[in-house]
């Protein structure tokens, strides 16, 4: 099978075709706000009093969404003109994204004669690139190269009966096509680790999913509290879901039966294809941007939604660059949102739908997306602020 | 009045997932996880909630997707609608354990 998508020139696949624009801020924003075809990243987090890993993580991220395949060239600016620190210098992020073969420009308030000069300039670039990007044409290439991203929330029953098995039945076809698929949120593993430490290619990335698990349940232990009282969240628990285990098993449906190859770092490249384990949080925001700056293509929010009333409007893309579906199982969550929702998989349970032939429904629906039809969600402008998952105190 | 349907993850559950809305004294029938069984609720059940396919004594493992997603907090009789009020989570519980030194 196949998709139509932009071929780049370190041999990905776009899914879209856009100038990103970054870091965040005044620049940016001006910039991407009066040319179309842009985007840029809104975030609070810039690294200002924070320890170097979690600089490093922040820049993981920028290098890693200007990389991005559905990226067809980025426009930086100094945000700290010869100051900043050195994991954030946009000497330094302009050297990677430019590695990976794509056109960079950079501005600079200092040689540019203030921000005002910038954004003239920047203005005029963006322009042009976004001029030079349309004339890309879409190719038919084959599924080795999606690269899927996804999260459960709002998790409820619904969740690991339906939903998430539909996402395992398009992963183990992805991977088996040779294409890439990360799932997350290491605290919704906790109690079903095992099931993925038992798939891991070998012992090593064994050894850092059950690792990944150690470290965060110690974590959430040195509060002193019930992890009920934080994760599962209230929504999870009117949705019918009893304990963080019972949620973890559900989530981990999302993984398909395939090997996981590797644990992966927020933000993180991996260095092959198939499926990977990314150690993070659940943030709904930060997840998807650091899937897309891993290298995602397309993510997708498997909605619960049984213990959600009156959302009949869901937030635009929180990925950046990566095109976002909203998935549910849940028949009432479906009724609700219907004009968010990309697909629906409740019908394995109410109309005893096969559950194979759901997840090629989803699959198709995937295919279709990624060739350019919009997700619902991207016929919005609106995107919510993003924080990223950064893990060490700030000072 | 036909049987309402609840789910069975895996055989070696011992509570399963209402699809329907259930009534105290409703008759339910289950699928998957083996072979159909017939139950009658004793509470009121939501879409989606949980109920014990058997009596679960205190301290009981429960069991879904078979695996273990708690213990039983009390008693809990078959039929009845089992979370947060009668399943204690068995990971991660802070509070039991105390904060750890960092």
């Amino acid at each position: 099978m196949s998709f139509l998508g932009y071929p780049r020139p370190d041999g990905s696949v776009g899914t879209r075709n856009y100038v990103l624009v970054i870091p965040q801020g005044l620049i940016s924003k001006s910039i991407c706000d009066f040319v179309t075809g842009t985007r840029t990243i809104h975030t609070v987090d810039h690294g200002s009093g924070r320890t170097a890993n979690d600089r490093e993580r922040i820049a993981r991220v920028l290098i890693g969404l200007g990389r991005n395949p559905n990226v067809a060239s980025v426009i930086l600016h100094a945000a700290s003109p010869g100051v900043g620190y050195p994991e954030l210098r946009v000497e330094r992020l302009a050297d990677e994204i430019t590695a990976g073969g794509k056109r960079v420009e950079v501005l600079d308030p200092v040689k540019d004669g203030g921000v005002y000069g910038s954004i003239t300039k920047g203005m005029q670039l963006a322009r042009r690139m976004v001029y030079e990007a349309s004339k890309l044409r879409r190719v038919d290439v084959g599924d080795e190269h999606l690269c899927l991203g996804v999260k459960c929330g709002y998790s409820d029953t619904t969740s690991g009966i339906a939903g998430n098995p539909a996402i395992g039945y398009l992963f183990d076809k992805v991977v088996k096509a040779g294409g890439t698929a990360f799932l997350g949120e290491t605290t919704e593993i906790i109690g079903a680790e095992h099931f993925l430490a038992k798939r891991a290619a070998n012992p090593q990335v064994a050894k850092a999913i059950l690792d990944a698990v150690a470290h965060r349940e110690a974590l959430a232990k040195s509060t002193g509290l019930d992890i009920r009282t934080i994760n599962p969240i209230p929504a999870n628990i009117k949705g019918g879901l009893s304990s963080l285990e019972e949620k973890s098993l559900g989530a981990v449906h999302k993984a398909g039966t395939s090997t996981v190859q590797g644990v992966l770092q927020y933000g993180e490249r991996p260095k092959g294809k198939g499926l990977y384990f990314v150690d993070c949080w659940m943030g709904s925001y930060s997840i998807f941007a650091g899937y897309a700056a891993a290298g995602s293509n397309l993510v997708m929010f498997q909605l619960g939604g049984g213990g959600l009333a009156g959302r009949d409007l869901m937030e635009g893309s929180p990925s950046i660059v990566a095109p976002f579906l909203w998935c549910t199982a849940n028949p009432r969550t479906y009724e609700m949102a219907k004009d968010n929702i990309d697909y629906y998989s409740g019908t394995v349970i109410t109309d005893g739908e096969d559950p194979q032939e759901a997840g090629e429904r989803l699959y198709r629906t995937v295919i279709d997306i990624a060739s350019g039809t919009l997700s619902k969600s991207e016929t919005l402008t609106h995107t919510d602020a993003i924080d990223l998952c950064l893990e060490e105190p700030r000072f | 009045m036909a049987a309402k349907r609840a789910l069975i993850m895996h055989p070696k559950d011992n509570v399963a997932t209402t699809v329907e809305e259930l009534q105290p004294g409703d008759q339910v029938k289950t699928a998957g996880g083996g072979e159909a069984r017939s139950l009658s609720a004793v509470e009121a059940i939501p879409f989606g909630f949980k109920i014990a396919l058997e009596e679960i004594p205190q301290g009981a493992t429960i069991v879904k997707y078979g695996e273990t997603i708690g213990k039983a907090g009390r008693p809990i009789p078959k039929g009845a609608l089992v979370h947060i009020h009668n399943l204690e989570g068995t990971r991660a519980r802070g509070d039991l354990e105390g904060r750890e030194k960092r």
